[in-house]
């Protein structure tokens, strides 16, 4: 048993946290808020470059052939970055695409030349294996040509051009476009029944691996103005008042981790309690991030406020995530329900 | 990253779990503390004649020499098998026995460790006095050096087992020139030693564990002095380190226990509406199912540890985030299941008795408080693990 990551698997992140760093910088979000896509089309090839699309492909399909382990690695980093553009539903997408056997959709994704958006279904709206109907909420989805809905009995993929009229809807995330499209009856193009391979739950755990990011991110930003930024003539982190804050970020930041590394795990070893260790993964770390955002809004005072600081970036995408694929309560009524951990 | 047990691990849990099924204690705890005494230096006899003492510690200290991998199943299994946790043991197993291990002469570990593994003998702590609580380098029980004897004088609180125990590790004061934490000596003291007195206090949950212990000049031979004197600092530091690696995954297992007791208790009781079970109530379902994912994630979070100290060799200051967490949500359990009984709850049943949910609320108060105060953990994180200035 050795829960942390080994050396090759940081090695497998290393390039893409550089690269991230360089061309994906926070900045980007500000620049780019009045585009219709949030992400610029060179930074997304230049991801698909990279293999991020491909990282859990097999290789005789263009991949890399890791698992769910390292690509939770990789949204870590993204997380981190608070990088825009459709990662998770891209990714689930290429993996949905394996388990149907469709190598020309996954070869245009890990090419970067597919991206496909999240849509989420509202309260009395369906989907099964022919159809969705009725009104969703569209992510990150206006300039894809795909959609990935992941409802109770599995996961469809759907074109974007058979939904209908659809309406943008400002975004409280200045990096993520949202939208929604109405009284929708399309035709679903490709579907995976849950119970053939558990997207939903690979999901979940990406999402958490996300939210860790943010927690770690807002605990370094926090640590490092504490350290220089100056008051009464000596760093403002002496005083208990703002070293314990930053201290109980580090315990959020180290909870989510742990826990996204055991629900990865879980999942890639087939652990009977994994649905309960991939909805705990998503608590937890929709937890820490929310408190670690918010409290790192507080230790930059003023500057934390302001829309050039990139703390309210964070606050934003906590948001946007902690909505996706189920919220706070909808897993916690689960994880009361659900057998014992093993 | 991986959760795999080697076949090996697999089949020493295996023999754990049978062992401890057939040789646990069956008889009550008794509360007096010295029937606490003979019932917890008994169980460890017990483990010791069965080869189960110390499984992490050496072999040529009496232990099985296996890794941290084995001591977490033990810690694991000894949880989930619903034994009381060491308490009289504690001290000499967590604390003084890997201190003694790395700092100690030789024949100072000949003298003491086999002992501490074989239930012979008792340990309890001296360290926080009076004035010297969270700002433990501040200490003033005072030892002067008189030929080869140390002689101390002072008081020490907030001593467990003081009472019943054989031994003691001490730490003195035996310089006052340079900074506070220069001129600390850490000692083996005899808890027989004339012109010791003990007086146990009584806390809110009405139990008296804890003492105070009064030194008139006693007398204590140089050659029990660990590491050198006035350099105890750095071995109190090497102590506490130890208490929070790992001593806590036993108390994480059986906090786990807990709230899947909690949660078997919520479906059988009637709840606030006075009609429905409490689970049925959204309040306490939602802090039940909290419980269970932070409960999950503790376990994560003490595996993530474990991995570290097997890869680095020794705990890092990282114990701090797992004991800060633990004893805060103890806190939070103890207090639900006083919100699962309503006025249940009022009526007091001691901690050691099985549905002791109010004596364990009580007793709750004191996680966040010794082994280093919530606070004193956070300047720990703060300073050791960010680096933020002091």
């Amino acid at each position: 048993m050795d829960l942390l990551p080994s050396a090759d698997q940081q090695d497998v992140v290393r390039a893409a946290a550089d690269f991230l760093a360089q061309e994906m910088p926070r900045d980007r979000i500000r620049q780019r808020e009045a585009e219709a896509s949030s992400v610029d089309a060179a930074a997304w090839t230049g991801c698909a470059d990279l293999g991020l699309f491909g990282l859990s492909v097999p290789e005789e399909l263009g991949g890399a052939g890791f698992g769910v382990e390292e690509e939770a690695l990789l949204f870590r980093e993204l997380g981190r970055h608070v990088a825009p553009g459709p990662f998770l539903s891209t990714v689930l997408a290429a993996q949905l695409a394996v388990a149907i056997g469709d190598a020309d959709l996954v070869a245009s994704i890990v090419a970067g030349k597919t991206t496909v958006g999240l849509a989420a279904l509202r309260a009395g709206s369906t989907v099964d294996e022919d159809r969705v109907r009725g009104d969703l909420d569209l992510i990150d989805a206006v300039e894809a040509p795909l959609v990935l809905l992941l409802g109770p009995a599995g996961a469809a993929l759907v074109e974007t051009g058979q939904l209908g009229a659809v309406q943008t809807v400002p975004s409280i995330d200045p990096g993520v476009r949202l939208a929604t499209a109405t009284g929708v009856d399309a035709p679903v193009s490709a579907w995976l029944p849950a119970a053939t391979r558990p997207l939903y739950l690979r999901g979940l755990v990406l999402a958490a691996a996300l939210l860790v990011g943010i927690a770690e991110a807002c605990r370094d930003a926090s640590t490092e103005y504490a350290k220089t930024r100056e008051q009464f003539g000596r760093p403002i982190g002496v005083n208990q008042a703002v070293k314990h804050r930053c201290a109980d970020m580090a315990v959020q930041a180290e909870l989510g981790m742990a826990q996204l590394y055991f629900a990865a795990v879980s999942l890639a070893s087939g652990r009977p309690d994994a649905e309960l260790q991939a909805r705990t993964a998503k608590v937890v770390a929709a937890h820490a991030a929310t408190v670690n955002a918010a409290s790192n809004v507080q230790v930059h005072g003023g500057m934390g406020y302001t829309w050039e600081n990139d703390a309210h970036l964070f606050v934003k995408r906590v948001e946007v995530l902690e909505n996706l694929l189920g919220g706070r309560t909808e897993h916690l009524a689960e994880i009361v329900a659900l057998p014992a951990p093993q | 990253m991986d959760l795999d047990f080697s076949a090996d691990q697999r089949d020493f849990r295996d023999q754990v779990r049978t062992w401890l099924h057939e040789n646990k204690p069956r008889d009550e705890r008794p509360r007096a503390a010295a029937g606490i005494r003979e019932y917890d230096l008994a169980w460890q006899r017990t483990q010791f004649e069965g080869g189960w003492a110390g499984i992490s510690w050496p072999t040529e200290y009496g232990g099985r020499g296996l890794s941290l991998i084995d001591q977490l199943i033990w810690f694991e299994e000894y949880g989930r098998a619903g034994l009381p946790s060491v308490d009289a043991n504690f001290v000499g197993l967590n604390h003084a026995g890997p201190t003694l291990m790395t700092r100690a002469r030789d024949e100072q570990k000949a003298q003491h460790l086999r002992p501490i593994l074989a239930g012979e003998v008792v340990w309890c702590q001296g360290f926080s006095e009076p004035g010297a609580g969270s700002d433990l380098a501040s200490l003033s029980a005072r030892a002067e050096i008189d030929g080869d004897e140390l002689v101390v004088s002072g008081q020490k609180i907030w001593t467990s087992f003081a009472h019943v125990a054989d031994w003691q590790e001490l730490l003195v004061r035996t310089s006052r020139t340079g900074s506070k934490h220069q001129g600390i000596t850490w000692v083996i003291c005899d808890m027989h030693s004339p012109g010791i007195d003990v007086r146990p206090i009584r806390t809110m949950d009405g139990e008296a564990e804890f003492c105070e212990v009064f030194y008139d000049e006693v007398r204590i031979p140089l050659s029990s002095v660990v590491g050198d004197v006035d350099q105890g600092w750095s071995v109190a530091m090497s102590t506490l380190s130890f208490e929070r690696g790992t001593a806590f995954t036993a108390g994480q297992v059986r906090l786990a226990s807990t709230v899947e007791q909690l949660i078997e208790l919520a479906r059988e009781r009637t709840g606030p509406d006075g009609r429905r079970p409490a689970i049925a109530d959204d309040e306490l379902a939602r802090r039940l199912a909290t419980a269970r994912a932070e409960v999950a994630a503790l376990r994560a979070m003490t595996y993530v540890g474990i991995s570290r100290s097997a890869r680095t060799g020794t705990p890092g200051p990282e114990g701090s985030i797992v004991k800060l967490y633990y004893s805060e949500m103890v806190k939070q359990v103890a207090r639900l299941a006083m919100d699962i009984l309503g006025p249940d709850g009022l009526r007091y049943v001691s901690r050691w008795i099985p549905g002791g949910w109010s004596g364990n609320y009580l007793y709750s108060y004191s996680q966040t408080i010794g082994g280093g105060t919530s606070e004193v953990q956070r300047n720990i994180i703060g300073d050791r693990i960010l680096g933020l200035p002091r």
